[in-house]
């Protein structure tokens, strides 16, 4: 017994120590020369689950950042408690730019107001490197609901207050702080009922089980040209390009109200500057907009057929030039 | 003959050879995850999304598609042949089939649940060919009343599946409630019994809390049993089905079907009863009930077709109107989305080709199912020789890799080996984890739809009674409740008389 612990032992030892040579010499080089960054591959984590809209992009621009930096970009999906937990494991990543966070409007500006402790400060363990794409919501009405614009769902909303029901994908999601803000600048009562998740509440909806949604594009819009729901209006600052003829709800009613959904790249506090630059380069929305324009190479015209996709659901990607990740904005 | 001129469409597309062959890649892929304990389709069709995106789209959907019914397949082979139930729907093939495989009849436990499931793919892709339309449009009449009403019979026959007594069934279920509890409030965004556990916000998994209570308990179970602690406890008879299992089970398999068919349009956890409900239906049924659970072929059967047909037929929301019914629909939305597909109702229209060829290979597939996993049976089967020294650390290692895999968590991991030994507790008390299980799937589901109808209905209780499809469930559910508690109150009267 003893023998095979001490053979067990003495190779496992020197392994050891190789390992721990060359974490120190990773370390070293990592440390002293962001210009050969990356030599490895690169990982980004999506705090939410497989499948979903953050999932989508993060896999997309993964691709777009793996042609650009000939180097593995790997996504790790890490769900739970609202993005927290994945966010979270970013922020105490080390800072060596290996890891990166696909954040959104949730991890990076709802949930530090929603949640009574947070792992994480959203401002101070970060360092943004680029914001990616945006989307507004869309207000959209089961057919059965006489209200043919905003002014008509407000005056409905007064005249029976609580009669009318709005769904959402679930507490503290946009769909629901975008009902909130509307009655709140509306004054108007409407009873807000959670689902888990965006698909059920749609289903309920174009089900006439409730009557109002401020939807994620996406979902709804397919829905809008069957006939199954009236679209009133898009909740973004500016019109969506998909829904040219809609107006947004500032213009229709209620001027200055935005809510907007969005997805931003962030990296871990401390980064080197040198990195982020590299980043904010090959990860631009310019770079992604070349993409739609002109895919390089085969996987880049799958791509780019994905990216369309995207855009005609209404996302926007973000140019590099037009805007930065801004800090969240504390105001929700 | 609109259908004809359609399947042919599908078929055209379906039956070329690059399509068969990622149709073929699909199920393979979707096989063997299903057999790896805990690691699922959705996790299997995540990493692959990407590397799809040269493919043309529709053969791309084929071969995710394959990999979801492909694993469907797959799980009921670990299910069978060492308990461990990798989705809420193959836990109660544990139940007779691991019974069987003791009983060295494997082979024919996963015969049959091949074949239920191929005649029971070929049924629903034949429905989902024909009225995929009109069944859509049910989805939009089970609002939150009716959905709380189902899961209120889908309970009560959770008593049913329960072969010991009826007060730890119960027990069983008011406990898997309770579990069931963990997590943020949907309603209210509340975390109830999170413990200030961050990994606990969101519930705890099933397939944690199934591994733990069916695949770890049953392996701690056995090692205790000194003399003999092979998986199997008899001589393997046959591989195949004898003509008398085939008797005893084409009934199962066609009323599996058809509970199957139906549970899976609804979104929102139909799929997920549909298994319980064929299960519970073959044990109603059953001349003598008390062979369930210690190896009856019709337990496989029943809920195996229930199984495969919901699998095909929850491809009808999202086929028909884009709405997922599950995370792997969801998935698939995706995968449309990268293809530039925009999934919605329009798609069958504009894109007859995808739809139809979508339908085709689903056939196709199942096919396929069968011809490579009737010759594997004899593989699976040679697999529980293994002496246990091995096979039992192998199944743990597999399983603590599927469960960390699920959220890439440590917690997970350390939760299932909890509920591992709590299970062991249960095999010593004799209370049956399946009722735990259903009452831990179905509470969640239960108490969400139940605050939201009242919620809806501005607190007014009579809405479940009002409203049609719902009282209908109510009166099902008040039914079966009659026929399972009376001759078991007859039977204690009987015994009260004797004494």
């Amino acid at each position: 017994m003893a023998e095979f612990f001490r053979d067990l032992a003495g190779p496992s030892r020197r392994t050891w120590l190789h390992a721990l040579i060359f974490v120190f010499g990773a370390c070293a080089a990592s440390a002293t020369l962001p210009q050969d960054y990356p030599s490895r591959p690169i990982r980004i984590i999506v705090p939410f689950p497989g499948g979903g809209t953050a999932d989508l992009l993060a896999r997309q621009i993964a691709q777009t950042m793996s042609e650009a930096l000939r180097q593995q970009v790997l996504i790790e999906n890490r769900t739970g408690a609202g993005g927290n937990i994945g966010a979270d494991l970013a922020a105490k990543s080390k800072p060596d730019g290996y890891t990166l966070l696909m954040g959104t409007v949730s991890t990076h500006a709802i949930n530090p107001n929603l949640y009574a402790k947070m792992p994480y400060d959203p401002v101070k363990d970060f360092a943004p490197v680029t914001m990616v794409a945006r989307m507004p919501n869309l207000l959209v009405v089961h057919p059965s609901v006489p209200a043919k614009n905003v002014a008509e769902l407000i005056a409905l909303a007064k005249a029976r207050p609580g009669a009318l029901a709005f769904a959402s994908a679930g507490n503290g999601t946009t769909q629901h702080l975008a009902g909130e803000l509307f009655k709140k600048m509306a004054g108007v009562d409407m009873i807000h009922v959670p689902y888990k998740g965006n698909a059920p509440a749609v289903t309920d909806l174009v089900g006439g089980q409730v009557q109002v949604m401020f939807d994620n594009i996406p979902v709804s819009l397919q829905q809008v040209r069957a006939g199954k729901l009236r679209a009133l209006a898009v909740t973004g600052p500016v019109r969506s390009p998909v829904l040219q003829d809609l107006p947004t709800v500032a213009e229709a009613g209620l001027p200055g109200y935005s809510i907007t959904s969005w997805f931003g790249l962030y990296a871990p506090s401390g980064t080197s500057p040198q990195i982020i630059a590299r980043l904010k380069k090959v990860h631009s929305g310019d770079i992604i907009i070349a993409h739609l324009n002109k895919p390089a190479s085969d996987t880049g015209r799958g791509m780019a057929q994905g990216l369309q996709a995207l855009v005609d659901q209404g996302f926007s990607f973000v140019r590099l030039d037009a805007s930065d990740v801004r800090p969240p904005q504390k105001r929700i | 003959m609109e259908l004809l001129a359609n399947l042919q469409l599908g078929f055209e597309i379906a039956l070329t050879l690059q399509n068969i062959l990622y149709c073929l890649v699909g199920v393979f892929l979707g096989t063997l995850i299903g057999v790896l304990p805990g690691i699922g389709p959705v996790a299997t069709i995540a990493m692959l999304l990407p590397a799809t995106f040269t493919l043309p789209p529709v053969s791309a959907l084929i071969m995710l598609a394959g990999i979801y019914y492909g694993a469907q397949y797959g799980g009921s082979t670990t299910a069978i042949l060492v308990n461990l139930p990798g989705e809420a729907s193959s836990v109660v093939t544990c139940l007779d089939g691991y019974a069987m495989a003791r009983q060295g009849r494997a082979g024919p436990a996963l015969a049959i649940a091949a074949l239920g499931s191929f005649f029971a793919g070929t049924v629903s892709t034949l429905i989902l060919a024909m009225f995929a339309p009109p069944l859509a449009e049910i989805a939009f009449k089970f609002g939150p009343a009716e959905y709380f009403s189902l899961m209120v019979l889908g309970l009560i026959a959770a008593i049913v599946l329960a072969h010991g007594s009826l007060i730890n069934a119960i027990a069983m279920i008011l406990l898997g409630l309770l579990l069931g509890l963990v997590g943020a409030d949907t309603n209210t965004g509340q975390f109830r019994f999170t413990f200030g556990l961050p990994q606990l916000t969101d519930g705890i998994g099933f397939v944690v809390v199934a591994m733990g209570l069916f695949g770890f308990s049953e392996i701690i179970a056995n090692l205790e049993r000194r003399a003999k602690r092979e998986v199997v406890m008899a001589k393997i008879t046959s591989l195949f089905p004898t003509r008398d299992d085939l008797k005893a089970s084409w009934k199962a398999v066609l009323r599996g079907t058809g509970i199957g068919a139906l549970l899976g349009i609804l979104p929102g956890g139909g799929a997920t009863l549909g298994s319980f409900a064929a299960y519970a239906l073959e044990k109603k049924v059953a001349k003598d009930p008390t062979r369930f659970g210690k190896g009856a072929i019709e337990g496989v059967a029943g809920p195996e077709s229930a199984n495969n047909a919901g699998a095909q037929t929850s491809f009808i929301p999202l086929l028909t109107l884009g709405i997922p019914t599950n995370a792997v629909m969801a998935l698939m939305i995706g995968a449309m989305t990268i293809h530039g597909i925009t999934p919605g109702p329009q798609v069958m229209t504009e894109r007859p080709e995808l739809f139809w060829g979508m339908i085709a290979s689903m056939w196709i597939g199942n096919l396929l199912l069968v011809v490579l996993n009737l010759p594997l049976i004899g593989i699976w089967v040679k697999l529980l020789s293994v002496p246990y020294r091995i096979l039992y650390p192998a199944i743990l290692l597999f399983s603590c890799i599927g469960v960390y895999s699920l959220n890439n968590s440590a917690v997970d991991v350390a939760l299932a080996l909890a509920f591992g030994f709590l299970g062991y507790l249960f095999i010593k008390f004799d209370c049956e984890p399946a009722p735990l299980l259903l009452g831990f799937v179905l509470g969640p589901m239960m108490e969400e739809n139940l605050r939201r109808a009242l919620l809806l209905s501005r607190g007014d209780p009579t809405v479940f009674v009002t409203r049609p499809l719902s009282l209908a469930l109510l009166v099902a559910a008040a039914a079966l409740l009659v026929i399972v508690v009376v001759p078991a109150v007859r039977r204690k009267r009987a015994e009260a008389f004797q004494e």
